[in-house]
């Protein structure tokens, strides 16, 4: 099926685009792409109760859909606020808005489903989490 | 071409009737202050330190490897046992180095779980010592993760806690230096991080010794990075609490590996903390 981007608002737009902007700096970062090699999977982001699910193949999203979904296999979800979102997003963000499990350990964050997947391709996931971020121009 | 001052060489001492082969780095002359480097980790973490040469005018700094770390190898044997460090084997390591060393009264600085280690010295073995600077130090706290995750033969110990202690680096490290710092846990030996912090998140024994650390004789002074989500600013002023004239910084824009992450923006904090131990050590003395 094709994607279902259909932003309702300013706030939702804008997470589209930055995981449409990850998906096409993962596209042209061999670097990252070697980190993600052995990395298949969907991931659920939620944000403010809304889903997006964006499917992993060898590093490369493949597709980006909005939820909700219950045919949509997830392994592991990352479950947030619009605005702890957009902390994380900003270029030197606040103490535990600067990691995904400083968004847990803080109340702002949830993780969901298979961690040890996550963990063991941690640096990869966060790596491409943070993309967004590091376009503004973010040096440190 | 430049050649740094730091020079390295090994010792080997007896921890547990056992030999420990120790590879320890210094640089300066003065007063010694030994330093201790973080779970996982090295003496690497402190060669910014080492190159100081405005702090080395006056200290003599010395940093070793612990076992299974760094250039430490471990001791014969190793790969029949599972590695724990205990807070025993940690104190039996730093006091039997000291004397092998013969250093006199040294500043112990740790940090992380040579942090705990510092204030577990402060308050059992305080003559041993001159003061304290305890940097992401308190006085417990149960792992956020699971530190089974960081020993399994089906991942990269190396690559998964690198992940993991990404999440206390400030966001105002330099990209170098945070990718050096992580590079020290990627090539950690498999099971030592979770060896380490089976020390780090188990051994509670600190709490209740914490009242019996005298600070009119060995002074301590605690430094927190505000983006530490290991050992917090809440978690290190609980322990500077505990312990009667035990003094805090925080530094706001740091996290748990300081003199490794960002050593321009730690260097005026450990500045600081050996001018407030020097100035009480000249009180008492």
């Amino acid at each position: 099926m094709a994607p279902s981007l259909h932003p309702a608002n300013v706030w939702e737009a804008q997470v589209i685009e930055n995981f449409k902007r990850i998906q096409a700096t993962l596209a042209t970062s061999p670097h990252l792409l070697q980190l993600g090699l052995l990395f298949s999977e969907t991931v659920l982001i939620e944000v403010d109760g809304d889903e997006y699910y964006l499917s992993f193949d060898k590093g490369q999203i493949a597709r980006i859909e909005e939820g909700p979904s219950r045919k949509t296999p997830w392994r592991f979800a990352l479950r947030t606020d619009a605005e702890a979102l957009d902390k994380f997003w900003q270029a030197r963000p606040e103490p535990g808005f600067h990691d995904i499990f400083g968004l847990v350990k803080i109340g702002r964050g949830r993780i969901d489903g298979d961690i040890l997947c996550l963990v063991k391709n941690l640096r990869f996931f966060k790596e491409v989490l943070g993309i967004p971020r590091a376009q503004e121009g973010v040096t440190a | 071409m430049s050649i740094e001052p730091i020079t390295g060489r090994y010792v080997t001492i007896e921890v547990a009737g056992a030999a420990r082969r120790i590879y320890f780095e210094e640089a300066g002359q003065g007063r010694p202050v030994l330093c201790l480097h973080t779970a996982g980790a090295d003496t690497r973490q402190w060669r910014h330190l080492l190159n100081d040469a405005e702090i080395t005018a006056a200290n003599r700094l010395i940093a070793f490897d612990m076992p299974w770390h760094g250039k430490s190898l471990p001791p014969e044997g190793f790969e029949t046992e599972e590695y724990l460090l205990t807070t025993e084997a940690y104190i039996e390591t730093i006091l039997t180095l000291i004397e092998g060393l013969g250093l006199d009264r040294p500043i112990l600085a740790g940090c992380s779980m040579g942090g705990r280690i510092a204030l577990q010295l402060a308050a059992l073995h305080p003559e041993k010592f001159s003061g304290f600077i305890a940097i992401e130090a308190s006085d417990f706290q149960p792992a956020w993760y699971d530190i089974d995750w960081f020993h399994r033969p089906d991942a990269h110990g190396g690559e998964m806690g690198a992940a993991l202690v990404s999440a206390n680096i400030s966001p105002y490290a330099p990209s170098a230096e945070r990718a050096n710092t992580l590079w020290m846990f990627m090539q950690s030996g498999p099971g030592v991080f979770r060896g380490d912090l089976s020390f780090y998140t188990k051994d509670d024994s600190l709490i209740a010794r914490l009242p019996q650390i005298d600070t009119d004789r060995t002074p301590v002074h605690i430094i927190v990075g505000a983006y530490d989500l290991t050992c917090t600013p809440e978690d290190a002023a609980r322990t500077a609490k505990a312990i009667p004239g035990a003094t805090l910084s925080v530094m706001d824009e740091l996290g748990h590996f300081p003199m490794s992450e960002h050593p321009e923006g730690f260097r005026p904090f450990f500045v600081e903390a050996l001018d407030k131990v020097a100035n009480l050590d000249a009180v008492v003395a």
